[in-house]
């Protein structure tokens, strides 16, 4: 308790820290925050190791209900995984300095962002959580809209957050009120032991509602619209930490509902499943199509969390029947946000470092980075091969543990939920294949072959901060993917207080074992075994090529013979993606725009041609616009409502009182 | 009935004759005059309720009442009248015999809805309940229904009466430090509303609604 009220006191005494003189803000704010982030993981390292919670309630700072507190292992866990994510944004935002984000503003948000996102999960009830949430919601809003002087972009982006975060925000309001008015006292411990009492059809609408709530804080698709534009325009650190830690709050919070709840009908799960499949095949297909580095990344944890939302739905499905593939699939699912979250926060920081040196984003104007940004390519690297769950990184043990669960899930199982395993299976293996696609893209069009553009030509590397930080993720999800023991067993502590381990799960320093389902893997063999075929695959390519003495040529395909010499005989982002475009034409709805002007005297000859592709979302194009449009218009009528008169003004007030009146009597 | 709820009955009967008044007259200065009795009454009606209940501090509210309510607020406005001494409500939006129709309705629906709160409160004072509501309602409807902008102040006023009215009757009794802000807020918000007002008639506009052209 005394803790985690030191984590409180030092963040707001960081936030505030932001009024010191420019010269010294960054550092100031930055050493207390970083002390606030060790505090906060240590804490949440003891309670994940001593398996105890951290409770505590004292009445006074808010009225009426008090501050509570109830640090669980499975909220030790979030903290901690947000603690790490957040010590390399610090780390990062040290040297993002030149980026205006050292301003008073924007160093107090990030302050306070970063501690209401450790202090979140330690929530022990209504109030408290909703208020840390809102602190965390309105921080980040601000440290979204950093440039929304300039940019219209940024604008826009926060703008769209903020409506998006705030309707989430009155939805999980909402539901946690019901909840808590059936209860003794807002504490969530009470509303778990009351809540099997409501009727049924209250449970499954306030469930339905979370989901709703908690599913657009993690990007859920139809709910995702704000992720691309927030996580694109938001400074680096801001991106790393929206994408590394405040999405995870969103399943957090799914993973709260159902510990408020209990498991509930199969009907909550298929719901929930069917939102995640959605979620996972149309964040990778978008992810596999953009061409904006920061946008393809936020499309890509919509995809990610699509995933995890499939591993939570499995693990509800299965737990009438088959109680280890239920628990596993929920420990796979906690594995898979910590690993996201690492190799996310990688990921954005490292594109945050492109930005920084080239003010670009866009892989058609990028390539050639590895020659002369060779730290920020190799955590970029890892970061990708990580996303694409091969061994020995960190996603692919998480991947295969939601495998696992799933296929191992099928026995014992009705119709139903043999229908939705089928298809959560069909949908994981098709999302693997786009994000591999998206990342091959990634990484070969904007690292490797030549620059696109001036200023890629002339990066440079980035301040020794900004290529400490992702690095120090990178690091974490190398050695969790190749020794994952420590963190599975603080997993499965942490999923213990949801639903007890039933899995017989072990890991041991070097891969995985399921005593209960006979199944096992070791990601550090696989990888070096994939290594040494490759070796041997080259040796026997070299033995069985030309002779000793003649040289052997190689050409790039289409290039006539010759080797590249122009950076415009490259694969484009674009170009890249085409064909995965063509085969989703029906889905993605790209708009294509060509004009051919022809010459005055022939039509055989074309003067000018001039061609545009927006492959912009289609969700927000069908789904959103015409919401919109509705209520610009809706708005324009209502404005004669207001037409100035200060009488009609005061009678509108006086009929709705009279109303009032007659309702009550 | 004793002399106690006879007399308390009166207070609060002249409370609404007294917004009734203001819907009445045309003359500005006769709408501040009944603005004024009121605010003795409503002053007499705490220092009723004090003598019967033995409470000095409501006596001493009753005395704050009456310097703010029945001095000190009209007197400010008496001074922007008479600057203008033959000012009339001369063109409302509902005619004055509408009004007082309306003001029936208003008193009438004030009696149905105040009905669960005279059956919690009970006795005397509880009856008296619909006076202070109807009061509200009128009050309400006199800032709807007059064009002049002094009207509008005394409709607010006279809103304000009404809920201290309830707020006497229901808790029969408001602890000093409460009527003392709330009143405190009335007198601040007459002296900028003054002001208002003489800035309003230095520029030539009495009726509020020639400000529509400020709309956007």
């Amino acid at each position: 308790m005394i803790v985690l009220a030191l984590v409180a006191g030092l963040g707001v005494l960081a936030t505030l820290t932001a009024l010191v003189p420019r010269a010294v803000r960054v550092k100031l704010v930055a050493g207390l925050l970083g002390l606030v982030e060790i505090v906060g993981g240590a804490t949440a390292i003891r309670v994940l190791a001593t398996n105890h919670a951290i409770v505590g309630h004292t009445s006074s700072l808010v009225p009426f209900t008090g501050v509570r507190i109830d640090l669980t292992p499975l909220g030790a866990l979030f903290t901690l995984t947000t603690a790490v994510v957040a010590i390399a944004a610090t780390i990062h935002w040290v040297g993002y300095r030149r980026h205006a984000m050292s301003s008073v503003s924007l160093s107090s948000a990030f302050a306070l962002f970063v501690t209401s996102l450790l202090l979140v999960p330690a929530a022990g009830d209504i109030v408290t959580f909703l208020v840390l949430w809102e602190v965390m919601a309105l921080s980040s809003l601000v440290l979204v809209a950093h440039d929304h002087a300039k940019r219209d972009e940024t604008r826009q982006a926060a703008w769209w957050y903020g409506a998006m975060t705030q309707g989430g925000a009155a939805l999980i309001t909402l539901g946690l009120v019901v909840l808590g008015g059936h209860a003794a006292n807002p504490s969530f411990s009470a509303i778990a032991a009351s809540a099997s009492h409501l009727p049924a059809a209250t449970r499954g609408a306030v469930f339905l509602v979370l989901l709703v709530g908690f599913g657009s804080k993690a990007g859920l698709v139809p709910a995702h619209v704000w992720l691309p534009r927030a996580h694109a325009e938001a400074p680096a650190p801001a991106s790393a930490l929206l994408s590394g830690a405040m999405v995870n709050l969103g399943i957090y919070g799914i993973v709260l509902a159902r510990t408020l709840l209990g498991v509930g009908a199969t009907w909550w799960w298929l719901v929930a499943g069917f939102f995640g499949v959605i979620s996972a095949l149309y964040g990778s297909l978008y992810a596999a199509t953009s061409t904006d580095l920061k946008r393809l990344l936020a499309y890509s944890t919509s995809d990610n969390m699509g995933l995890v939302v499939i591993g939570l739905s499995a693990s509800g499905l299965f737990a009438a029947h088959n109680a280890a593939a239920s628990s596993l699939a929920l420990i796979a699912t906690l594995v898979l946000v910590t690993a996201h979250a690492l190799y996310k926060s990688t990921l954005f920081l490292g594109a945050g470092s492109v930005q920084y040196a080239t003010d670009e984003r866009d892989l058609d104007r990028l390539g050639g980075l590895a020659r002369t940004m060779p730290v920020t390519t190799a955590v970029i690297v890892v970061g990708a091969l990580a996303v694409a769950a091969l061994p020995p990184l960190n996603g692919f043990g998480a991947e295969w543990l939601v495998v696992q669960s799933l296929v191992h899930g099928l026995s014992g199982a009705d119709p139903v939920t043999t229908v939705a395993t089928a298809v959560f299976v069909a949908a994981l293996a098709l999302t693997g294949g786009l994000t591999i696609v998206a990342f091959v893209k990634a990484v070969g069009v904007g690292f490797l072959g030549r620059a696109r553009s001036e200023s890629a030509e002339h990066a440079r590397e980035v301040p020794v901060s900004m290529r400490i930080a992702p690095a120090i993720t990178a690091a974490a999800c190398v050695a969790l993917g190749v020794a994952p023991g420590l963190a599975i067993t603080a997993i499965s502590r942490a999923s213990d207080a949801v639903a007890p381990n039933r899995s017989g799960l072990t890991a041991t320093l070097s891969g995985f074992h399921l005593q209960a389902l006979r199944s096992a893997v070791d990601p550090l063999a696989l990888a070096l075994g994939a290594v040494a075929a490759a070796l041997v695959v080259a040796g026997l390519r070299r033995a069985g090529g030309p002779r000793t003495g003649a040289k052997l040529r190689v050409f790039e395909p289409w290039g006539s013979g010759r080797a590249v010499t122009s950076a415009r005989m490259q694969y484009t982002a674009t170009s890249f993606a085409e064909p995965l475009q063509r085969v989703f034409d029906d889905v993605l709805a790209p708009q294509h725009d060509l004009d051919v002007s022809h010459v005055l005297e022939s039509r055989y000859y074309v003067e000018r041609v001039a061609y545009a592709s927006a492959n912009d979302d289609i969700v927000e194009r069908r789904l959103y616009r015409p919401v919109l449009a509705l209520a610009a218009v809706l708005g324009v009528r209502a404005r004669g409502l207001a037409n100035g008169s200060v009488h009609r003004y005061l009678a509108y007030g006086f009929v709705v009182l009279v109303i009032a009146l007659v309702v009550v009597s | 009935m004793s002399a106690f709820a006879n007399s308390l009955a009166s207070a609060a009967v002249v409370v609404t004759v007294g917004a009734v008044v203001v819907l009445w007259r045309h003359r500005l200065r006769s709408i501040v005059a009944a603005l004024s009795v009121q605010g003795v009454a409503l002053a007499a009606t705490a220092a009723l309720l004090g003598i019967h209940e033995h409470d000095r501090g409501l006596l001493a509210v009753a005395g704050l009442v009456l310097l703010v309510k029945a001095a000190v607020v009209p007197g400010l406005l008496a001074r922007v009248v008479a600057a203008n001494p033959g000012a009339r409500e001369s063109d409302p939006l509902v005619n004055v015999p509408a009004s007082l129709v309306v003001a029936g309705l208003l008193t009438l629906g004030a009696f149905v809805a105040a009905r669960p709160i005279v059956a919690l409160v009970g006795g005397p004072t509880g009856r008296l309940v619909p006076l202070g509501l109807a009061t509200v309602l009128i009050g309400f409807f006199a800032m709807v229904a007059r064009r002049r902008a002094m009207s509008q102040v005394v409709g607010l006023l006279l809103v304000d009466n009404g809920i201290a009215l309830v707020a006497f009757l229901v808790t029969s009794g408001v602890p000093v430090i409460v009527e003392f802000g709330s009143t405190l807020d009335v007198l601040f918000g007459v002296v900028v509303l003054r002001v208002l007002l003489a800035r309003l008639s230095a520029a030539g506009f009495s009726d509020l609604d020639q400000l529509r052209s400020l709309h956007d």
